[in-house]
């Protein structure tokens, strides 16, 4: 699987993830090497061994109220945190 | 008061009192962290009780957590994670955090934030990793016991390089909360410990179901230090075909040596197949880095951790503050795991991984209906010099090829001292057992433990 430049922008979109552009050719290069080596796995047979993510299932605990993570050390780990107890980010609709 | 900490935890306590000993681990640490690097924090006080060091990654209330990146900042936890609560409900003091690679992203502790780890037995040479600050903690006897974690080896592989015992348990019997999320389909907490009694005495200590961990199982705890004196007559081991027709020189050697060992104690040795394993690093890159790019989405500069100061716009805030805050291998495996998972590509590589994996689990499942364990080397070489596999993430993960299978099957396996390398680094032996025998697995590797007694050389100090 070759990866080029412009498949690593896309990928690097949809991560959430700034390269610039040197970062992002070196990146398309390893990811290649990578995946080359991650393709042998096209050689397994695999009949008899479909997946499915809903064929395991985990147990859940009983709905019952539990003390809350305490509201000033949340604040104290924010970046920006306002007093009436909000997360503060950039504006995010019009100006 | 050095030999002390060369001593099982059990023998310097009837010794020495707590307060001796903690000024010893202390005066060790002191000594030997500035040269290797292992703790990220140290913790001063805390009580008499043993001293453990916890992985970075591992969340603690009295001490930062910072996974060895820039992107959690001054991050400190609300919460101890289960494991540390029930160490700390049974008298241990935690001794502080460790160093390791970047979300446990790495097999050397070179990725890490805070610079490289060193191995005690030659600091030229890399820990292993990525649970590198642990074993060599451990190693250099500056504390008796520390947490790691594991994804495809992270504290089996520093464990092997450092020359101490190293546990995986099976997947689900230590409760992950407050581990911070990588693989979550992998990912379990182990235990580095010179010994392996001290190692089952840990065990017995943490394991169990936690209401707070929904996968962790709900077996009953075993009395994993039951069976440690029971000796090996009439066990079988089977020696992993597949794994050993790749092994050269000394690393052969010392492997046949091993298997001699167990056959003297009366065990039955044979080989098996295990027709897929040579597919689980193929598979562990797909699954573990997929599973990475949705659990690391959580940092995102809103609600704890590092902020970029450059971000105009909500979208800068997520793009900038990722950008700064991970290092290289953390977005590569990023990047590997949201390609694995995009649009068009997430059957030819996250299913099929999927599914190589299920065939895996059935070898595995076969295998075990010949034999009580596999075995193989822990690591195919012992430590290799800092800077050489940087360049070539491929040959770094390579590292990870006889552990990662025991993560992709979810059974538990060891990595115990088997001796030396000719440049006298540590060789390691691997006993894999089947899904929740952790106290068989230590009835076997107490008895090669006993009968070779490598535990008991110290790196040079």
């Amino acid at each position: 699987m070759k990866i080029d430049r412009d498949e690593a922008k896309r990928i690097a979109d949809l991560a959430h993830l700034e390269f610039d552009d040197p970062a992002l050719e070196r990146m398309a290069g390893e990811m290649t090497k990578i995946l080359s080596y991650i393709d042998q796995l096209r050689e397994v047979d695999v009949g008899g061994f479909e997946w499915t993510a809903a064929a395991e299932s985990t147990p859940l605990r009983d709905d019952v109220p539990r003390p809350p993570v305490d509201r000033a050390a949340v604040a104290a780990n924010a970046p920006a945190f306002s007093d009436d107890g909000h997360f503060i980010v950039p504006k995010v609709i019009g100006d | 008061m050095t030999d002390l900490l060369n001593l099982p935890w059990h023998e310097a306590k009837a010794q020495a009192s707590g307060e001796e000993l903690r000024a010893a681990s202390l005066a060790a640490i002191d000594r030997l962290n500035p040269k290797l690097n292992a703790f990220l924090h140290v913790a001063r006080n805390g009580g008499d009780g043993m001293p453990v060091a916890v992985k970075d990654n591992i969340v603690t209330t009295d001490m930062p957590t910072t996974c060895a990146s820039r992107i959690l900042g001054d991050f400190r936890s609300p919460f101890d994670a289960t494991p540390v609560a029930r160490l700390r409900a049974n008298g241990c003091r935690i001794a502080g955090k460790t160093n390791l690679d970047e979300f446990a992203m790495g097999s050397s502790t070179e990725h890490s934030a805070f610079g490289p780890a060193r191995n005690p037995w030659d600091p030229s040479r890399v820990p292993g990793g990525s649970s590198g600050g642990s074993a060599v903690a451990v190693a250099a006897r500056m504390v008796p016991a520390a947490l790691g974690s594991e994804t495809g080896g992270s504290v089996r592989q520093p464990a092997a390089l450092c020359g101490v015992v190293g546990l995986k348990p099976t997947y689900g019997r230590i409760s992950r909360n407050g581990l911070v999320a990588f693989g979550s389909s992998v990912d379990q907490i182990g235990i580095i410990t010179k010994t392996v009694r001290e190692c089952a005495d840990l065990l017995g200590m943490i394991a169990g179901h936690d209401p707070l961990d929904s996968t962790s199982a709900m077996n009953a705890v075993d009395d994993y230090t039951a069976d440690l004196d029971a000796g090996v007559r009439g066990l079988r081991f089977g020696v992993v075909r597949e794994a050993v027709a790749q092994l050269d020189g000394e690393v052969r050697a010392n492997f046949d040596d091993a298997l001699a060992v167990l056959r003297g104690g009366g065990a039955v040795i044979e080989e098996v197949s295990v027709p897929a394993i040579g597919y689980a690093i193929a598979i562990y890159y797909i699954i573990a880095n997929a599973e990475a790019s949705a659990n690391l989405s959580r940092f995102d500069g809103i609600r704890y951790g590092h902020r970029s100061d450059r971000a105009k716009s909500l979208r800068e805030v997520y793009f900038e503050s990722r950008g700064e805050g991970f290092g290289d291998e953390v977005k590569r495996r990023i990047m590997l795991g949201t390609f694995a998972l995009s649009s068009g590509y997430y059957d030819a590589y996250y299913g099929r991984a999927q599914a190589v994996r299920a065939k895996l689990r059935a070898d595995f499942d076969a295998a075990f209906s010949r034999c009580d364990f596999l075995l193989t080397p822990t690591t195919p070489e012992p430590a290799f010099p800092i800077g050489a596999k940087t360049d070539d993430p491929l040959a770094m993960y390579l590292s990870d090829i006889f552990t990662a299978p025991a993560n992709l099957v979810g059974i538990p396996a060891i990595a115990i001292p088997s001796g030396f390398s000719r440049d006298h680094l540590p060789l390691s032996l691997q006993i894999m057992s089947p899904h929740f025998a952790e106290r068989a697995l230590f009835r076997a590797a107490n008895f090669f433990e006993r009968e070779t007694n490598y535990w008991r050389e110290a790196p040079p100090a």
